[in-house]
């Protein structure tokens, strides 16, 4: 180690001199020369000041003065030595030349103070590099997420909207094609439009039966969005077929798995659902939509339907339209078409139209963007606050080098000099804070990629690109800025007087204590708002996943399963696939329960319809209620755990020919009969005209939460299986233990009963609920995590204040107590100032968690934002901790021993 | 500390005796200034190897890198003959020079 010292000093006293030798223009032998023979007298020189008690710069900028001194070695040199005359203009007698050279004497004095402290050094650091790394982290998501533009053309020209009717509990309404039709016809605020549905295949003749998620579209969808496929085709408009799907678009990702990204695929015949089809197109990999669509089809638009309002809608509007714009035209036209409708359209009024439109960026983003937002805002709380440490930290060290600065002033040096050299010093800080926090981005991106698509969507945009890398550049900059401007300002002050008294070392002047308060004050403040947040989402959570679902999750597998028509052409030959799917599952050792549902909880979609019970009937005018609908075996309500709390749920006796039944939840039951007799009364689906059509209710079920715990219940309506036969559907299965285990077995005896047909969407149910909960966990997790940092930043800033503060007065303690101030007294003094900045950033935090706690407002789930409990809490603990980071340096001063103290003087 | 013209007067004269009898580097000759001075005298590095490179481009000294084990290499200043004259005479000059003061003002010479 003393070696290594050694060399480095040596060094710089090479470089002090061979600067100061440049304008001599010496050759490089005997430039070489002088400049060994000086480092050794430097040394020397330095070794001896060190000898005599001086500190290592202080002996420092002595030998350097002594460079300087008598004119300067430059001026005393020319003549004597080289070839230049004294007119020779000597080092940075240009301008650019000398601020050339400024900053690389800065930055290399900058080196050698870091290396210097490394503990001040590796804490700022740290965390800075934290910081900026969470920062440039979630920067990349909002960057990839809500900021990248969509890969099609003019994306910003593409909407999408739907209709909505909230009196029906139905917040979201499709397009049936009969209106789809003269909406794109005659809407004026659009150069063309789109409708698609979601579709699933169970594809053939490409390797082993897969199912893929697959959506029909209208013939001109891929030129709406303006993609031109890889290869081969996109749709024409006499593709549409009623009858099966004669031609197939396939996606990059189809194109790459189930056919190795050979391109003789086009004109190839693949099997969808048992159909042919023949594949015409390829499309680039960028093109998702709908997002997880692997493959397209054709869909026929008959503008005579009106049974499937299921068709989603996008439009590119026209240049210099606006979303209004566009939603006015939208509304006027299905008015007008509404009104003269009668037949469809019983009720309609002009002006009962209501029409959600946002741009299609928008709405993919769907619920992630508040709580992207909001981590946001956290990080650059939490950067704040890591930059008011830092500039403490700073500002703790610039008054510790006050002495430095003025001798440096003595020197010649201006105060904007030192001032620059202060900045270039932070700046250099924020450099290395940046690089490391900018690798630890790339780390950190790396695991958010790793997170499915299904929970953040537009995941693959999440990248560390230019734009990253250069957000981590401004927030560098401001960073510099913000931690290393108050230093710099207060070492330009520097006043020469006062500071090269003897007394005067180390102890910070009163301005700069005021803003070292400052920094600890906004400190406690940002942290309380960020834990206050924080808080209030960890509460969310909470009560959330308090939330009993309706069923038990625990050890239930879901999969799902579609018969392919036309092998499957008739309810009867579906419920013998099933029957006896049903029968081999059920026989599967460590099989609880099995049972079937059209869609088990937690999975894509919502079956709904209106219903209507019977005794009250809704009156002309008035709205029908929806509720989910849901096609069930006996054996269903045991398999997932959800209890019937009256009557009975579905029997073996409940078939085709028997009578009716329905199990309703309790929240319909309770709409329509509060005294709780529901069992034994009747409802039926509006449209449903067969003589037949009401269904006796003869049990009452919880409600369930169907896409996620935090819903408001929906009214739900169970029927049997037997009764009413759907294609698809989940098959539930309850284990005795682990049902993942049970996988093989499940899907072996499947294939025994048909190979062709796969199980998909396989999942437990635990992790399809807790899927529902990834966006709210993560957020809660990173705004716990950045709530944490600032508080224990905000701890370590009270601490380091308070520290300073004792120690400067460390003489003052002492006179105080050699005069008789006992040491509750002193502790009381330094716990007084303590108590005094935590009690502003307090105050001041509380007002303002009271305004930011609104941009919340939107998460949270059973807590108000104003929920006393959290803020106290946080308050408390914030007051605490602040407390605890007084009592030591308040113990340390009751420790100033008058004699010491006096004697260091 | 002496005046600075005064300093500059004897410069030569101080640092030529110095290395009279013995060969000094640079940083011996300023500690040796500045302990027989008893500090009114001193030669800080910016004035004290430009002289020395000075005297030594006049050729009055000489200076040779000499290696030592262990010790980082210096360079030795010894007075070459021409130097011996030149010392003889500014001796001879600067005692004449004191004395001539001396009368004038009083001031008894050590």
């Amino acid at each position: 180690m003393p070696d290594e010292v050694e060399d480095g000093t040596r060094r710089d006293w090479a470089a002090e001199i061979t600067r100061r030798l440049a304008g001599l223009r010496l050759g490089p032998e005997d430039e070489a020369a002088l400049a060994d023979e000086l480092a050794a007298h430097l040394e020397d020189r330095y070794r001896e000041l060190r000898a005599r008690g001086l500190h290592d710069e202080e002996a420092r900028q002595a030998v350097i003065a002594e460079l300087d001194a008598d004119d300067g070695l430059t001026a005393r040199l020319a003549g004597v030595v080289g070839r230049g005359s004294p007119s020779t203009p000597v080092l940075g007698a240009t301008r650019g030349g000398r601020l050339l050279t400024h900053v690389a004497q800065d930055a290399k004095y900058a080196l050698r103070a870091m290396r210097r402290s490394p503990g001040f050094t590796a804490i700022a650091l740290v965390t800075l590099a934290l910081g900026i790394g969470a920062a440039t982290t979630i920067f990349s998501v909002t960057n990839g997420v809500l900021l990248a533009p969509l890969p099609y053309r003019t994306p910003h020209e593409l909407l999408t909207f739907w209709g909505t009717a909230p009196e029906k509990g139905l917040p979201v309404v499709d397009f049936p094609s009969g209106l789809f039709v003269p909406v794109r016809d005659s809407s004026r605020a659009f150069v063309s439009m789109t409708a698609f549905e979601r579709e699933g295949f169970t594809l053939t003749g490409a390797g082993d039966p897969v199912r893929v998620d697959a959506a029909g579209v209208s013939s001109d969808f891929f030129r709406v969005f303006g993609t031109a496929p890889a290869l081969g085709r996109t749709f024409l408009p006499d593709d549409a077929s009623s009858d099966g799907f004669p031609v197939t678009v396939i996606s990059h990702a189809l194109w790459q798995r189930q056919f190795g990204g050979d391109s003789s695929v086009v004109g190839r015949t693949i099997n969808l659902n048992g159909n042919p089809s023949t594949v015409v197109g390829v499309m680039p990999p960028a093109f998702a939509m709908p997002d997880d669509a692997l493959l397209w089809v054709p869909l026929p638009l008959d503008p005579s339907r009106f049974n499937c309002w299921c068709l989603s809608v996008v439009g590119r509007m026209k240049p210099g339209v606006t979303v209004a714009d566009a939603r006015r035209d939208l509304i006027r036209t299905v008015d007008d078409f509404a009104v003269s409708r009668p037949d469809v359209f019983p009720n309609a009024k002009p002006g009962n139209t209501r029409i959600i439109a946002m741009p299609l960026a928008r709405q993919l983003v769907g619920d992630v963007r508040t709580p992207i937002l909001v981590l946001l805002a956290a990080v650059a709380v939490l950067l704040l606050i890591a930059c008011a440490n830092i500039a403490n930290l700073l500002l703790a060290r610039a008054t510790a080098r006050t002495r430095e600065m003025a001798v440096r002033c003595c020197l010649g040096a201006s105060p904007r000099r030192i001032a620059t050299q202060l900045l270039t010093e932070s700046s250099m800080i924020a450099a290395a804070g940046a690089a490391i926090g900018l690798a630890l981005t790339v780390v950190a991106v790396r695991l958010v990629r790793r997170l499915p698509p299904s929970d953040l969507p537009r995941i693959d945009q999440v990248k560390v690109d230019g734009m990253v890398v250069l957000f981590a550049i401004a927030v560098m900059t401001l960073c510099a800025m913000l931690f290393g401007l108050a230093p710099a300002i207060r070492a330009s002050r520097v006043d020469l007087q006062t500071n090269l008294k003897d007394g005067a070392r180390g102890s910070a002047s009163v301005r700069a204590r005021r803003v070292s308060d400052a920094f600890v004050v906004i400190q406690v403040a940002l942290s309380l708002v960020l834990l206050a947040g924080a808080g209030l989402l960890g509460r969310s959570f909470q009560r959330l996943v308090a939330i009993d679902p309706g069923f038990r999750a625990e050890n239930v597998l879901i999969a799902r399963l579609q018969p392919p028509y036309p092998r499957y052409d008739s309810d009867t030959v579906v419920r013998q696939f099933y029957d006896r799917v049903l029968e081999r599952a059920a026989a599967i050792p460590g099989v609880r329960a099995v049972g079937l549902n059209m869609r088990a909880p937690f999975t894509r979609g919502n079956p709904q319809d209106n219903i209507i019970a019977e005794g009250h009937e809704p009156k002309p005018g008035e709205p029908v209620l929806v509720a989910n609908t849901r096609y069930v075996t006996p054996g269903y309500f045991a398999a997932i755990g959800t209890p019937i709390l009256q009557g009975r749920g579905f029997t073996e006796a409940d078939d085709a020919l028997s009578l009716r039944v329905t199990v309703v939840d309790e929240t319909l039951a309770r709409r329509y009969w509060p005294k709780g007799d529901a069992v034994g009364k009747r409802v039926k689906h509006q449209g449903d005209t067969v003589a037949g059509g009401w269904m006796t209710i003869v049990g009452v079920a919880p409600n369930v939460r169907h896409a996620s715990l935090g819903e408001e219940p929906s009214l739900q309506v169970y029927e049997a299986f037997a009764q009413r036969t759907p294609w698809t559907m989940y098959l539930v299965v309850r284990a005795a233990s682990d049902p993942e285990a049970l996988l093989p077995a499940l899907r072996a005896q499947v294939a025994a009963v048909d190979p062709m047909i796969p199980l998909y969407e396989v999942s437990t149910m635990e992790t399809a609920v807790s899927r529902s909960l990834v966006t709210r966990r993560l957020t809660n997790m990173l705004l716990g995590a950045f709530a944490m940092a600032a508080f224990v930043l905000a701890a370590i800033g009270i601490y380091g204040v308070i520290s300073i503060g004792v120690a400067a007065r460390t003489r003052e303690f002492g006179v105080r107590m050699a005069l008789g101030a006992r040491a509750a007294d002193v502790s009381t003094l330094v716990l007084r100032r303590g108590v005094w900045l935590a009690g502003a950033g307090i105050a001041i935090g509380l007002a303002g968690a009271i305004w930011a706690v609104r941009f919340l407002r939107g998460l949270l789930f059973g807590v108000s934002a104003f929920d006393v409990p959290t803020f106290t809490i946080a308050t408390a603990a914030l007051a605490a901790v602040a407390l605890l980071a007084c009592v030591i340096p308040a113990r340390r001063a009751t420790q100033a021993d008058p004699l010491t103290a006096l004697r260091a003087e | 500390m002496l005046d600075r013209e005064l300093k500059k007067g004897s410069a030569e004269l101080l640092i030529l005796s110095l290395v009279e009898h013995e060969p000094r580097h640079g940083y011996e000759l300023s500690k040796l200034i500045d302990a027989r001075s008893n500090g009114a005298i001193r030669f800080h590095v910016a004035s004290l190897y430009p002289l020395l490179y000075r005297l030594e481009k006049r050729g009055w000294i000489e200076g040779r890198w000499v290696e030592k084990a262990g010790q980082r290499r210096r360079r030795y200043y010894r007075l070459t003959a021409e130097g011996r004259r030149v010392l003889a005479a500014q001796r001879r000059n600067w005692r004449q020079f004191v004395e001539a003061i001396a009368r004038i003002t009083g001031v008894e010479y050590a």
